[in-house]
């Protein structure tokens, strides 16, 4: 497919949402939804991601798509709406923003504050999209080449970094819980000899675990228990009159944009890490690039502007892993993968070759879902304000009722709800003790991928781990996971830690010298 | 959680881990290695074992780390020490209002959706679990979440015995009537409750309102428009869909 071809696939396909009435409402109802479930902390884009996948049972899977993609994004920008108004982040991926959203909110720039977060937003999943469309064919294409052992370290690699990068204890927590993950997979019968293993003889099990029920189990139990532990109470929200674009201070802040997205789009290709990094790396970036740093904490526009357009950039950046490796970016994408599968579509590298306009279409619904989400945070962030107003104690058992449904209706199996609840209350004593649940997803998405994959390719090298070491790319990805393992033992990081202040008092001591040098010299002048 | 408390849980979930990583190797090793499985010979690198021995490995090999470090930083002395107080110990608020969500959850799953119609599953949940959270009274959840407990155990009785299968053979629908009536019941308790407690019964009647009107819109969704037959469809259920099918 050439580039005019692609560029007309691509029109047809926003053409052919714009006439379509059904496709717009949909569009603009789950856009909506994802604000809501955003905007109320407790919830997140994950979660309504789960919870909508049961409701496009019915539909197509571009439609499916379109609904998904809709409450995703929204999803991620709603959260900014309680960070500026309340000071409470809606989700992990807005925390940044509260830094700088509530007090400007405080001095009487709400509304301009939500203008500037909904315009960047919408530019960061612009962004994004525009890489999704540029990276994902060139991944896709270089994933062709890869063999078993590739995909086999790509799956671990997916695994360890996620567990490195999530972790806000110990790093291995986060290999743990992948590793159970792991494990997770591996109930059912195995995908090359059909032997049933940890089926303690059920032949519920046999199939293996479903993958939506093991997600809303994981993301919506732990939620639901934790809100309602803590009685959560949004309280009183900031007034304000009108959102107000402000492309004046958009414009100003370009390079700020740019800077954010690339970030965004980075972080998000990286499995199992999502929108919250995102926002923090960008946040930290953008105050080391700030000509006034002190400002920020104190409501600086950069800061708001920079927050909120990376972690929707990271949305492109999530698809691009899922959409050409079959590798979530984030926990949202995990949950997309399972929509993506019960749709019939398999992502990864033969998805080219299988449905050759799907990337085109994703992307074109990425960018109806931009310009969906600025429409909708411009005209009706104050309804949605309203939604907040629900006490906790009535929304979250009305939300676990869903989670319930949600796993039931997938499957129509009773069993899925059995297996629902002990990996929720799992996944809460887990993140009670400090272990990060997106590794564990990660761990049971990527588990057969790694399992089929090792066996096969040590059918195929007949036993040996050769290739590991004689192919480029798997010798890339082993090193890297060597050294992200190697890098959190102690005596390796007190090694790094000494080589680098040799290293500098070497660079320290030759610009001395050089400066002496260059003394010498004047007074030999 | 503090540090040096999640130090001291590590102690117990290292133990923990390591335990497990040993039930998965036990159970691995179980599997076929080199031997025949349907009529294939295999070899090791094939063996459905082979993964599970990987996972079980590094599972011991991060839970005795984990046991290093809590050891090392004084959490497993801790740990120790803290056992011989356990009598002392007692139930803190917050981790009364997560057994109070896991009963709500568990009954939910594991009694009322495989026995009872669904839509009357769903309204004893929601006006169980919002009723015990929405007036904020401590006092009265207890009491509350007691009179839920009895009623539960009434039903759990009756299903593991057989007892629900000779009443629903009586009458066809008379576990659900069962239900309904413990839905009243709790209802009138509630009101009561509320009252002698000088909590508004307008609580009370909001949330009667939101547990009926979720399963009133969910449940139609579902089975009608996304074409999902409900775990059980009992009393309630067969009269939405004596309905539906008349109408339409």
């Amino acid at each position: 497919m050439n580039f005019v071809e692609s560029l007309q696939i691509f029109f047809v396909n926003i053409g052919g949402m714009l006439i379509s009435p059904s496709i717009l409402l949909i569009l603009f109802g789950s856009v909506i939804m994802g604000i809501i479930f955003g905007a109320t902390p407790g919830l997140t884009a994950t979660l309504g991601v789960a919870l909508l996948t049961t409701l496009t049972y019915g539909m197509d899977a571009s439609t499916a798509m379109v609904a998904l993609m809709g409450i995703y994004v929204g999803g991620v920008y709603g959260g900014s709406y309680t960070s500026i108004l309340v000071n409470i982040p809606g989700t992990a991926a807005s925390a940044a923003t509260a830094l700088d959203g509530y007090p400007l909110a405080c001095k009487g720039q709400a509304g301009r504050a939500l203008g500037l977060t909904t315009t960047s937003s919408a530019i960061g999943t612009f962004i994004g999209m525009i890489f999704v469309v540029a990276l994902a064919p060139v991944i896709s294409a270089l994933a062709l080449q890869f063999t078993s052992f590739e995909f086999f370290l790509l799956a671990l690699f997916g695994i360890v970094i996620s567990g490195t990068l999530t972790s806000h204890d110990l790093v291995y927590k986060g290999w743990i819980a992948g590793f159970i993950g792991l494990f997770l997979s591996t109930i059912g019968r195995d995908s090359l000899q059909f032997f049933p293993r940890f089926t303690f003889g059920m032949s519920d099990l046999e199939g293996g675990l479903d993958l939506v029920p093991v997600l809303i189990g994981a993301f919506g139990i732990p939620q639901i228990m934790t809100s309602i532990r803590d009685n959560f109470k949004v309280g009183e929200t900031h007034k304000f009159k009108r959102i107000v674009p402000d492309f004046k201070t958009i414009a100003g802040n370009t390079p700020s944009i740019l800077r954010s997205s690339l970030i965004g789009v980075g972080i998000g290709a990286v499995p199992g890490i999502g929108e919250d990094i995102a926002g923090w790396v960008s946040y930290g970036a953008a105050k080391r690039a700030s000509k006034h740093p002190e400002e920020f904490g104190n409501g600086a526009v950069d800061a708001v502007i920079s927050t909120e357009t990376a972690n929707n950039s990271c949305i492109g950046g999530a698809m691009i892993p899922l959409l050409t490796l079959g590798v979530p970016g984030s926990p949202p994408a995990a949950m997309l993968l399972g929509a993506l599968l019960l749709h019939g579509i398999q992502p990864g590298p033969m998805l080219t070759i299988d449905h050759p306009t799907f990337i085109l279409e994703i992307t074109a619904i990425l960018l109806l879902a931009s310009v969906a989400m600025w429409v909708c945070g411009i005209l009706l962030a104050k309804q949605v304000i309203k939604v907040l107003k629900i006490p906790t104690s009535i929304f979250m058992p009305v939300i676990a009722v869903l989670c319930v449904i949600g796993s039931y209706a997938l499957g129509m199996r009773v069993f899925n709800l059995y297996l629902m609840l002990p990996l929720g209350i799992l996944a809460y004593l887990m993140s009670e003790m400090k272990y990060p649940i997106a590794p564990l997803i990660i761990g049971v998405i990527l588990g057969n991928m790694c399992d089929a994959n090792l066996r096969r390719a040590l059918m195929v090298s007949k036993g040996s781990f050769e290739p590991v070491f004689t192919r480029p790319v798997s010798l890339v990805l082993f090193l890297i996971i060597v050294l992200m393992i190697v890098g959190q033992i102690p005596y390796f990081q007190n090694l790094q830690r000494k080589l680098t202040s040799r290293l500098s008092f070497l660079r320290k001591s030759e610009i001395e010298g050089n400066a002496e040098a260059t003394a010498d010299c004047q007074d030999h002048e | 959680m503090e540090e040096k408390k999640l130090r001291q849980y590590d102690f117990l979930t290292s133990i923990i881990l390591i335990l497990f990583g040993i039930w998965d190797l036990a159970q691995a090793f179980k599997m076929p290695m080199k031997d025949s499985y349907g009529g294939v010979e295999s070899v090791w690198y094939v063996s459905p074992a082979l993964f599970p021995l990987f996972i079980g490995g590094g599972i011991i090999l991060m839970g005795a780390i984990l046991l290093i470090n809590s050891i090392r930083t004084g959490g497993a002395a801790r740990f120790i020490d803290s056992l011989k107080h356990v009598s002392e110990a007692k139930l803190t608020n917050e981790t009364v209002r997560v057994l109070t969500v896991l009963l709500a959850l568990g009954s939910f799953i594991y009694i009322l959706i495989p026995n009872i119609d669904f839509f009357l599953s769903i309204t004893l949940f929601l006006f169980f679990l919002c009723t015990a959270f929405y007036p904020d009274h401590d006092e009265f959840r207890r009491t509350f979440v007691i009179h839920f407990i009895i009623g539960m155990a009434v039903f759990l009785i009756l299903i593991v015995t057989g007892l629900s299968d000779i009443i629903n053979g009586i009458l066809k629908y008379n576990m659900d009537i069962l239900a309904l009536l413990f839905i009243i019941y709790m209802n009138v308790a509630a009101r009561k409750m509320a009252k002698a407690r000088e909590i508004p019964v307008k609580l009370i009647r909001q949330v009667t309102i939101v547990s009926i009107v979720v399963p009133l819109i969910l449940c139609p969704l579902f089975r009608y428009f996304l074409l999902v037959p409900l775990p059980v469809e009992g009393g309630i259920l067969k009269l939405m869909n004596l309905l539906y099918y008349t109408i339409r």
